[in-house]
């Protein structure tokens, strides 16, 4: 098989294991399907000189390599208890191993508010006609199947999707993970006034469209931040030299975080003929203001290759809004002025 | 009462509609906390420079937008604090798209919103959505940073869920797996008798994290000082054609729906 054959991107999978539907087993590797917002920045001093974040015992205030850090659960006396990566995967071995595809549903019976990531899943076994089978056939009756798994200490749910040639999978949440109207104390449903729902059915009918036209979804953020950076690099002004992305460790968003070049991987372990674009790449042709093709996509989540980088990613892995919402419940004071890492500084010493 | 994380005023056809916006996520992980190994106190993260290892404090802290593959720009506090979005508490719709034009890599976090005040303009929005049969494209500043999201009839309430940017999804078409060989016509078959033999609704109550249990579990035994075997991992059953497993576990799948 002409797998692997150029580098071996297969060690940037961030879950390996099979599919099983049946008796049938599909060996699959994961892959993160969504890559970083165009904002991502990283750490310097007002140098330029390239900053990073360290681990240090606060007690004897000294920094810590990887090898000193453990991971551990804080019991309600205060009481540590350490907990080892085999002993989280072994609690549930065959979890962490398969995805068992107990049941295949219709997609849209879905409710969007379970989607929770995206990702790739591409062959890795010897075979790949169990895999071409499974795509095949999930695209034909139009279903997709769920089963759950372990990945990185914790369990997922998951539907795996087909467009009839690419397995993907899109993690769902729990339904003990999504509050219920009752649960946020919404009101009993009422009527509305007739002539109002005819007024706003008559406005959405205006502006309806079939097609999503991605230029909406547009990261009008980023595209203010490059704007700003351009004039200064115009300028020559406040421009550094880096290293290059791929030997970066420290991006701005989440702490050790791996990048991969997706569009590269895929053609890597792909046939060559493959296309693979970003979404405001394809169908509507859309001028972007960013420099992005100069950009490698950063990837958040990361191989768990020791505890301390797997658990390390527990606060820093949330977008500033979780961590906002963790903070809220923690009724931390000054929560609403603070920046990403003073939530998860704040939160740390406030869990 | 649950308090509402941010006040908004939907905009659409010359209408201002009052809401609350709740979290409709609420958080069940495990969390665990990382710990210098030696003395078990939770280890702090500090920023340094990399060069020598020196923590640096908040003031001194910039950030620098790469804009090519070896170059960046810093972007001073103050520039950065003039990319603001202006404060508003308007949500304004754009677009209406039917559900199906979003598919599930879009969508990122859900949120509920409730009347605010007045409840028929709430429900007449509702009722609105659910007769046209479309999804709004929504757009809005909360804390000082802009957010596009998808505006949705969900059981009889609005739910607002933020959606990814144009660039952050890939759209992957035309892809090729090679195989060696192709799954055959008898195979085909199976695999989809399997399949349709194991559909079901989507029912959400049937799926539990089981996992979060077992860990938690682990952690009060080795709290006592308990022992634990660890279970070691079933051997997979002994491999064969593909189409005697098909045949296998389709018999085994009849076999589970009379029982």
């Amino acid at each position: 098989m002409p797998e692997h054959s150029t580098g071996s991107p297969r060690g940037r999978a961030i879950w390996s294991g099979t599919i099983t539907f049946g008796l049938v087993s599909v060996p699959v590797d994961l892959f993160p399907a969504i890559r970083a917002r165009q904002t991502s920045m990283k750490m310097v001093d007002p140098k330029g000189r390239p900053l990073g974040r360290r681990f240090y015992c606060p007690k004897e205030d000294k920094p810590l390599s990887p090898d000193d850090i453990v991971r551990g659960y804080e019991m309600e006396d205060g009481k540590m208890v350490v907990v080892t990566d085999e002993e989280l995967a072994s609690v549930a071995p065959e979890m962490s191993r398969d995805i068992d595809l107990r049941r295949f549903v219709p997609i849209e019976q879905i409710p969007p508010m379970y989607f929770q990531r995206p990702y790739l899943m591409l062959p890795s076994g010897k075979s790949t006609k169990a895999y071409h089978l499974l795509a095949r056939t999930m695209q034909k009756t139009q279903r997709v199947g769920v089963g759950t798994f372990v990945m990185r200490g914790h369990e997922y749910l998951v539907a795996i999707l087909s467009d009839g040639t690419l397995l993907r999978a899109e993690t769902l949440r729990f339904p003990d993970e999504l509050r219920s109207p009752a649960d946020v104390d919404l009101p009993k449903p009422k009527k509305g006034s007739p002539k109002l729902v005819k007024a706003l059915s008559a406005a959405m009918g205006k502006l309806k469209r079939d097609q999503l036209d991605v230029d909406e979804l547009a990261d009008r953020y980023a595209e203010e931040l490059h704007r700003i950076a351009q004039a200064k690099e115009k300028k020559h002004q406040d421009v550094i030299h880096i290293t290059s992305a791929a030997e970066d460790e420290n991006a701005e968003e989440g702490a050790g975080a791996d990048v991969v070049d997706l569009v590269k991987l895929l053609r890597q372990r792909l046939s060559s003929g493959a296309t693979v674009q970003t979404a405001d790449q394809t169908g509507t042709a859309h001028a972007h203001a960013g420099a992005k093709s100069t950009r490698k996509p950063p990837k958040r989540a990361t191989p768990a290759s020791s505890a301390a980088k797997a658990a390390g990613s527990d606060l820093s892995a949330l977008s500033k809004e979780d961590l906002y919402e963790r903070a809220q419940a923690l009724e931390i004071p000054g929560r609403s002025k603070m920046d990403r890492d003073e939530l998860i500084a704040a939160i740390k010493k406030a869990a | 009462m649950k308090r509402a994380i941010w006040k908004g005023t939907i905009k659409i056809a010359g209408e201002e509609i009052a809401v609350r916006m709740y979290s409709a996520v609420q958080d069940q992980k495990v969390h665990f906390r990382l710990l210098h190994a030696k003395d078990l106190e939770p280890v702090e993260q500090r920023i340094v420079r990399k060069s020598d290892g020196k923590e640096v404090p908040k003031d001194e802290q910039r950030k620098a937008l790469p804009v090519e593959a070896d170059t960046a720009v810093i972007v001073e506090p103050d520039e950065l604090e003039r990319t603001a979005p202006e404060t508003s508490r308007d949500i304004d719709l754009c677009r209406f798209v039917p559900a199906s034009a979003l598919g599930d890599q879009w969508y990122d976090r859900p949120y509920y919103l409730g009347p605010d005040k007045d409840d028929q303009a709430y429900f007449s929005l509702v009722a609105a959505l659910e007769h046209q049969k479309v999804i709004g494209i929504a757009r809005w500043a909360m804390r000082k940073k802009r957010y596009v999201g998808a505006l949705k009839a969900e059981g009889g309430y609005l739910m607002l869920i933020t959606l990814r940017r144009a660039d952050q999804v890939l759209s992957v078409s035309g892809i090729d797996i090679p195989a060696a060989r192709q799954p055959d016509d008898k195979e085909v078959r199976l695999a989809e008798q399997l399949v349709m033999s194991i559909s079901a609704d989507f029912e959400p109550q049937s799926w539990v994290d089981e996992y979060r249990a077992r860990v938690m579990k682990l952690i009060e035994a080795k709290a006592r000082g308990v022992k634990i075997v660890l279970p070691k991992a079933k051997p997979k059953p002994a491999g064969g054609g593909l189409a005697d497993m098909l045949q296998k576990s389709l018999a085994m799948a009849k076999e589970k729906k009379v029982a």
